[in-house]
This record gives C-alpha cells, structure tokens and sequence, in this order.
C-alpha cells in the first residue's frame, strides 16, 4: 500500500459523505460557470464575422427616433462608402405571441449579400427574395422553431407602425451569430405605412478597415447641424451602447455570482472539513506511529484538494459540455445566443476550486496540529 | 419533454407537501421535546453556522431578486388614477411606440363622458413620448430617457407628481423638468443644468417626484414646444378624465366599437398594470438561482444531518430503549432540519432588508427607456422565503432521517 | 404463582452469522426470575450475558425459544408493541448512563413520561420522587456534562423507576464508576428489589456488584454453567 493509495481509500471510506462534498462543488461550480458565461454574454455581445467593417448610422435623439431617407445618397457618396441600406425595425407580433419572438427588419434585398455576407441561402433564394417584394427571408433558428419552410406565408402586425404584414418566406438564411431574425424589401413596409420617407437606420458597408474612423466622422459631420443629427458608429461600438442600458443589471449579476462564489466557499469548506474531521482517529493513529505534522497536513490537503478538484471537473466540465456543445440558443429561448465557456472562465473555476481545496482544509489541520494524540483517539466524530 | 417535467415538479411539491404535512403534525403531537433537537442543533455550532449561513444567503439572494420584481411591478400599478382613461393606438404596447393623429385627438375631444373643471373645460390631454439617448453620470454609457411632452391639464390628470426642486418649464421654451431618480442617474440633470440631444439643447428647470410611480422614470416639458422640438405632427397618447365609472365603460365601448378608429382605449390604471413585462425576467432569475442553489443547499444540509444523526447514534438508541418509536424519531430529525434552515430562513430574509428601497434602473422591455424601481420586500415574500428555506430543511433532512430511524436498537447502542 | 415468577424464559437460542460463520451466543437456555430478587448475570466477555438481557428487556430476538415476562411473550411481540411494552415494563441502567448531553437530568428522567398520558404536574411529581429517590432532587437543573460519573448513573437509574415498571435491567451498571459511586448505585438498586418490590436484573464483572445480588447466574459459551 503507497500513502496515494491510503488517501484515497480514507476518502471514500465515507461515501456518502464524500459524494454528497463533492456534488456539492459540482451544483456550485456549474452555477458559478453560469453566471461567469451570463456576464459575459450580457457585456460582451457575440460578434458576427462581417461587423469590423460595417457601420450603424442611428439619431442622435435615440434609437427609437426615425432618419429621413433622403439621407441615403449623401452617405453613399462619403468616399470609402461601398453600399448603404435602410434597416428598420417593424417590432412585428407573430402569432399574438408575449416575450421574445424573433425581430424583423426592412432593408434593401439587392444589399444583402453586399452588407450581410454572412447570412448564407441557396442561390434561387436570393433571386427569389429579389424579385417577389412582398416577400421575406427568415433565420434558421427561427424558421424551426415555429416549423416554418419556404412558401410558407406568415403574417405580422406592428407594435410601432399602424401596419399588418403578409409575406411570403423566399428564403432561409444561416450563417450569422444569430439566425433568427425576418428580413423583408423596405418598399413593401414604405407602401405599408403611406410612404412616412423615414427608416429606422442605416446600415454601411465601408471598403477597408483602415476607413473605419474616416467615414464614421464624415457620416456625423455630413449631417451636424440639421434637423436630423446622427450617430454613426461601428456595429460593435452600437452592440455595446446596449449593454449601458440594461443599467444596474450588470452590477447585479455580478454581485449574485459574488454572493454564489461565497455560498459555495462557505458551504463546501464546511462540508469538507466535516469530511476530513471525521478521519480524526485515523490522523491520531498515523501521528502515534510516528507521522510528523507536515506530513498529516499534506494528507488532509490532498483529500480536500481531492474533493475540490472532483467536483469542479463534474460541475465546470459539464457547464462546458453543455454549453459549448448543446444547442443553447434552443434551451434559452433566444435569450442567449452563443453562451461560450471561454479558457477565461474556466480559469477562475479551478482557480475557485483550488482556492476551495485549501479553505476547507484550514479548520481541519488546526484541529490536528492542536489534538494530542490521545484526545485524538478519543474523539466520536 | 416540458409535459414530463411538468408532472415530475408537481410529484414533487405534492409529495413535499405531505412530508410538511406530517412534520407539523408530529411536531405538534411528537412525544419528543421540541428543546432537544433545538440545543441539539447548537451543539455542532460550526457545521450547523455554516449551513445555517449558506441557507440565509440563498434565501437572502432568492427575496432580493424577487423585491426587484415586486419593486418594478410596484411602481408600475402604484401609477395612475382609477378616474383616468389612456388612449393608445391599437396593436402598440407602449406609449412609446404609441401614436395617435390630431385628427383622431379631435374626435375623441367632443365625446360627451369626458369630465370638465370648473371654468368647463374637458378635463384631457394629448401627450408625446420621445425616447432621447442620453449619457448616464458614471462610467460614459448612454440610456434611453423617456421624455413626455405634456399639457397643463394633462398635468392636472397625474396628481401624485409634485415639484421638489425650481419650478416648472415655461411653455414656449425649451425647458424640462426631470425626476428625481433620474437626476441621480444621468449626467446634467441638475437644476440650471443644460444638456443636448440631436442638436437641440434643453435647459433643466425644476425637479420632480412621482411618489414612486411610472412618472419617476420621466422627464417632463411643454407638450407644443416638444412637438416641435423634435418634429412630431401626432401625439403618443390621450389621456382623460371621466365623472364615473360608468361613463369611462360607456367612452371606452365607443372607442373600441368604432372600426374607423384604430385606437385602444383603457383605464390608466389598466395601462399601467400591463406594463410590468420587464419583471418576467427578473422573476426567471430569481427562480433560476434559487433553484441551482437550493440543490447545493440541500446537500449541505444533507450533510449536516448526517453528522447530526452519527454523532447522535447512541442517543438514538437509548431514546428507542426508553420506548420510542421510529416514526417520532424520524419526525425529530426532520423537524431538527426544518428548524436549522428555517433559521437559516429568518437570517436570509433579515439579510435582503439591506436591499429594501434601494434604487436601482434598468431598460424595461415595454417602453424600451430607463425604468427605475426600488427593491420592495413584502410580507408575502418574507413568507415564501421562509416556506422555501423550510422545504430545504426537509429535503436536505429526509434521508438522514430515514437512516436515524431504521436504525436497529442493538446497532445504536453499541455504537461509539 | 404469577407472583412468584416475573421472568419466565425456556429453551432461548441466538444465532449470529457472522460473514460464513454461525455463532452462538445463547444455547437453549432456561431460567425463571423470581418477582422481587435481584438477579446478578455473571460471565466472561462474549458469554451471552449481554445478549440474554437484551432479550428480556424487549431490544433483541432470540433465534428460537420463548421468553415470558409477566406472562407476555416479549418474543411475538413486533416492534411498535415492543417500544410501548419497554416503556410501561422495563426500566433501563447503562454501562455508560446514556444521558442526553442537551438535556438537564430532570429533562433526561421526564423523557419516558413523554410517551404516557401523564399531565405535566403529574410528570413533574412523578420525576421529582425519581430524582429524590437517588438522592439528586437539588441537581435536576444540571446538565450531564455537570454532573460526575456517579450521579450521572443515579440520574439514569431515576429514568429507569419513574415510569415504575417493575422490572429493572442494567447492563454493568458499575462499570464506569469509581468504588465509592458504584457502592451508591448498588446500593439504590438494592433498595429498590427491597423496599419498593422491583426486579432487577444486573450484568457485572465485578464479584463486588454481584454479592448485592440475591441470587447469581454464571454463563459461559451461552449456557448457564451452576
């Protein structure tokens, strides 16, 4: 018998307590990888591939403020510029349906393979989306969710414009971070709301992205002043302005992980160090044989540490198996779209469970180094 | 996949509901002492803290997540008058992505249950809502600031809003009265204070409190001069005043009745009361978290019961020689448990109290601004803290139990 | 003649399997317990002494035979009936008292009257002559951890009387204790066997312990050897 094996024995003697220590990393590893992914995902949202080079042109009142479309030629002429298309948002309700659906968008179809490379269909779909203008494409996702194929039609009403919807489903896009939303011609919606000349915002293709910083001050300077001042940004730089909105939410979750983090430690070390206490008279025998302190110090560290790192590979391992493999776009309804377990997070997780390991074997090794032997001998439990 | 979990949660609360059942039934008839298990918590003081202080915090988190959601749908149903009805366009959610033409305004002018004041004039008011970006005070970020343009009787139809600080905008200028709560949120917001939005700049001139409602999460000014401001030829909503119910029954039937207006019309405080959307998520995560850590929560209970009952096997086997029989025994551990937590349970509430009135702001999903709201605990969330901890006591003790009372006498005794 | 004998047990065998192996602890044993007498059970270690009365007092099976206790045959009875008989029949005395450390020797001695229909002045009555009894009214509000060795067992010996049952088992009831309290333990317990008519049955090492005795039974192997 090695020491190795001794230890290993010793920590199962107890099974029950064992498993249950361990378990009880595991559910608070797994929490604790959540929330890590959840704050990341709320403040650092995905990015699609095409992004670094387009650019969103929104009022500078709000978002929610509309652009005159006259607007269009005079951006298209800023040099660096390659295509400019209207992209507004219907805020349609599908199927009477509360909480998320899917969003949708007015824009120019003749521009979206210019724009949104990414968002791959089959080539007769794009003829198809092109020709009919009452027509729409949809996101994969969201096109399986409400089992829907091409030629179906599918009707929305507008929470914003006094108008109500029927397209025809020309095609199904995949390839973006985030396929769910509708895309339909903006004439269609300009005849549907008695041609207002307004758009939601524009969306910019730029050449290169050494153009980037040029043509976002071009495009507020070619406007500052007037009636309809704007804002042009990158499309990261707009993902982000949403993240200041959600307001104290961050700071909340946040706070929540901090609350979890301490639960765990606290519980877990608890649990723990009853697990190591009650190899008391075994410490007392090995230290009647003979064992010095450092040596029984090392042995309950290496049961703690044990323990710790069981848990932490069952709890942060199956957070990564399920998140990064599992369809989470599916299981949160939207709500997250990539949900990714980065090397980051896994990181802080062992650095947790390591941080763990020792805690719990503090209380313990007090007791030892201050037990004589024959109290340890005495002692129930 | 949903169908069977739906069966298994209700398997489970019904079965937890009978082994509550049949703890408070032993614990008020059980031969044991109830003192026992209540010093015998507190004779492993460390173990029985910690798991006591690890259930107070997931009660603690769990009660000041659900505040936020009782605190946002607060002020939201705190928010208008029982005589008021608001007119929006039929299909939107909000008043924000409301709109209602002069044409239509005119026409609900005329109807005849509309209420006058003394000098005869119909006690209503067209409102426009615009959304403005505006920078928040600390760390740059910018947030979405709902701004209503409102009339002086519209002014007279929300009472609960009170200047606190300057006086109110002049009409013609471009002037603002801002809330409170926002003011301690975003940046320029002080009396005096100028601030720019798509080239226009507003000038602060009072202060207000909407006596925790809605309106707290509003800047205020001149309905005609914000019309202009920001180029707006329809209004977002009409509010009004009726004498009496009855009539408010008879102006709202009018108005859904008539296809030509696609207009919705309803109490104010029915308005009010839908927009509590942003609460569903907030309520998710409560649930979520409380979930995920009662589980943990359960094993440490699990755990102390455990080392409870081993360190107690002799005890056990002497109360069993004296003549007692298992089901006491087990009801003892269980109550043991349920006391532990429920312990943990007060600590948690007490702990959430921190929270109580703090403000905090986030986007509401409905009007797409900044809506700010104050943790509220109630009495009835202290209650479903209390009932949650409870649970986890019996969970977490159930097994140890079970294990305590089919314990074999002559095995219990002979233990060390 | 039901008064004569309160213990009547014939031809009572215990089996353990221990992993392939049978042992025997009791070997068709027969004996009758006089109503009154103080019983000493005497043997060395793994003699069945023990187990023997285990089995009268209603906390172990015997594998096969008959054991009748004022005319209830504790064998056939199942394990609620069991825990009520012990409550009303048997008081118990410990080698190591088995006190609850939470509760006060008052609280430890009222435990058994929890289970009758008692009121609690009643119970309070019938505790304190308990505890008097032993010589301990003065220390009821103490905890076991403030008492000594000695009274301790006398607190024991108390919960043992104050449900009155007219059989008293102890399992080395001296066994823990210093000369001079075992000599008060004994004491009591002869006491009792005299003045208030009750049968004890004592397991002990100690010749000292069984010359309190009125009577004394050696085992050896699980069977009686005099």
């Amino acid at each position: 018998m090695t020491i190795g094996s001794f230890i290993l024995k010793n920590a199962l003697r107890n099974k029950r307590r064992a498993t249950l220590s361990v378990l009880s990393v595991a559910v608070s590893l797994f929490l604790l990888v959540t929330l890590l992914v959840a704050l990341r995902e709320l403040t650092i949202p995905p990015e699609d591939a095409g992004a670094a080079l387009r650019v969103v042109v929104r009022s500078r009142i709000s978002l929610a403020n509309p652009l005159p479309a006259r607007q269009r030629p005079i951006i298209e002429r800023i040099p660096g510029v390659e295509a400019v298309s209207p992209f507004t948002w219907f805020g349609g309700n599908f199927k009477n349906e509360e909480g998320m659906t899917f969003a949708q968008f007015a824009m120019d179809p003749k521009l979206l393979r210019p724009i949104f490379g990414e968002a791959k269909m089959p080539e007769d779909q794009y003829e198809a989306f092109e020709k009919d203008q009452r027509s729409c494409i949809l996101g994969k996702l969201t096109a399986e969710k409400y089992k829907l194929k091409v030629g179906d039609r599918i009707t929305l009403a507008s929470t914003i414009y006094p108008a109500t919807l029927e397209f025809r489903i020309a095609g199904i896009y995949s390839g973006t971070i985030d396929d769910r939303n509708l895309l339909f011609h903006h004439k269609y919606f300009d005849e549907a709301t008695g041609d207002l000349g307004q758009v939601g915002t524009w969306w910019v293709k730029v050449r290169s992205a050494e153009d980037m910083p040029r043509v976002t001050t071009a495009i507020n300077a070619a406007f500052a002043n007037s009636s309809s001042e704007v804002r042009a940004e990158t499309e990261r730089a707009f993902q982000l302005s949403f993240i200041s909105m959600l307001g104290n939410v961050k700071l909340l979750v946040a706070s929540i992980s901090t609350v979890v983090v301490f639960t765990l430690i606290l519980v877990t070390a608890s649990t723990m160090s009853m697990a190591i206490r009650e190899r008391f008279r075994e410490l007392a025998v090995l230290k009647a044989l003979g064992f010095r302190r450092r040596e029984l110090f090392a042995f309950i560290l290496a049961e703690s540490f044990g323990l710790a790192v069981t848990g932490a590979v069952l709890g942060a391992g199956g957070a990564y198996f399920l998140y990064n493999y599992g369809n989470i776009s599916k299981m949160t309804n939207g709500i997250f779209i990539t949900f990714e377990v980065t090397p980051k997070i896994v990181g802080i997780a062992i650095l947790v469970a390591t941080g763990l390991g020792i805690v719990a074997s503090i209380a313990p090794s007090i007791s030892v180094a201050r037990t004589s032997v024959v109290d340890g001998l005495k002692t129930l439990d | 996949m949903g169908y069977l979990i739906q069966i298994l949660a209700m398997t489970l609360a019904g079965l937890t509901a009978l082994v509550l059942l049949f703890t408070l039934y032993m614990a008020l008839t059980s031969p044991i002492p109830f003192l026992y298990n209540i010093r015998s918590v507190f004779v492993r003081w460390r173990a029985t803290l910690a798991t006591i202080a690890g259930i107070a915090l997931v009660v603690g988190v769990y009660v000041s997540v659900q505040a936020m959601a009782v605190g946002l749908e607060k002020s939201s149903q705190n928010t208008g008058d029982p005589r008021n009805v608001m007119i929006v366009r039929k299909g939107s959610t909000a008043e924000s992505s409301s709109q209602v033409t002069r044409e239509q305004f005119k026409f609900i002018n005329y109807l005849p249950q509309i209420a006058r004041d003394d000098k005869g004039q119909p006690l209503i008011s067209a409102d426009v809502v615009v959304l403005l970006s505006l920078p928040r005070k600390e760390n740059g970020g910018e947030a979405n600031v709902l701004l209503r343009g409102v009339s002086p009787i519209g002014m007279n139809l929300r009472p609960q809003v009170a200047l606190v600080e300057g006086r109110w905008f002049t009409p013609g200028r471009r002037e603002v009265v801002v809330s409170r709560r926002l003011a301690a949120r975003f940046a320029n917001f002080a009396v005096g204070d100028k601030f720019k939005t798509g080239g226009k700049e507003l000038t602060v001139s009072g202060v207000m409190d909407g006596a925790n409602t809605a309106f707290d999460s509003e800047i205020w000014m001149d309905a005609d001069e914000s019309r202009a401001l920001f180029d707006r030829e329809n209004y977002s909503s009409v509010l009004l005043r009726v004498d009496d119910p009855a009539a408010g029954k008879v102006l709202i039937d009018r108005i859904e009745s008539d296809k030509r207006l696609p207009l919705r019309a309803l109490p104010e405080v029915d308005y009010y009361n839908s927009q509590t959307k942003t609460a569903g998520p907030i309520k998710f995560i409560g649930y979520f978290l409380a979930m995920a850590m009662s589980v943990g929560a359960i094993f440490a209970a699990m755990n102390t019961m455990y080392a409870s009952v081993g360190a107690r096997t002799r005890e056990i086997g002497t109360l069993r020689v004296l003549g007692y029989r298992r089901l006491p025994i087990l009801a003892s551990f269980l109550i043991e448990g349920a006391f532990l937590s429920f312990a943990g349970g007060v600590l948690g509430c007490l702990l959430s109290f921190v929270m109580h009135g703090y403000s905090i702001g986030t986007m509401s999903l409905q009007s797409y601004s900044e809506t700010v709201f104050q943790f509220r605990i109630t009495p009835g969330l202290v209650a479903q803290g209390l009932i949650f901890s409870v649970i986890v006591g019996i969970w977490g003790s159930l097994l140890p139990a079970i294990r305590a009372a089919r314990l074999p006498v002559i095995v219990a005794l002979k233990s060390l | 003649m039901a008064e004569a004998n309160i213990v009547t047990v014939r031809k009572l065998s215990k089996i353990y399997r221990q992993g392939d192996i049978n042992v025997t602890a009791l070997n068709q044993i027969s004996l009758d317990i006089k109503t009154g007498e103080i019983l000493t059970l005497m043997g060395p270690s793994g003699s069945g002494k023990t187990t023997l009365l285990h089995i009268i007092a209603g906390i172990d099976r015997p594998t096969s035979g008959e054991c009748r206790v004022q005319d209830i045959d504790v064998t056939r009875l199942n394990e609620s009936q069991l825990a009520d008989w012990r409550n009303q029949n048997v008081g118990f005395v410990f080698q190591t008292f088995n006190l609850i450390p939470v509760l006060t020797a008052y609280e430890n001695v009222e435990l058994p009257l929890l289970l009758t229909r008692l009121g609690r002045k009643q119970r309070r009555h019938q505790v304190n002559t308990a505890l008097e009894l032993v010589g301990l009214g003065d220390r009821s509000h103490h905890l076991p951890r403030q008492l000594s060795g000695g009274q301790e067992q006398r607190v024991a010996i108390a919960r043992a009387l104050v449900t009155s049952p007219s059989l008293v088992v102890a399992d080395e009831p001296t066994g823990n204790l210093d000369s001079h309290s075992a000599q008060e333990v004994l004491s009591i317990l002869q006491s009792l066997s005299q003045s208030a008519g009750k049968t004890v049955i004592m397991v002990t090492h100690d010749p000292k312990a069984a010359a309190f005795g009125s009577r004394s039974i050696h085992l050896e192997k699980g069977e009686l050897t005099n």
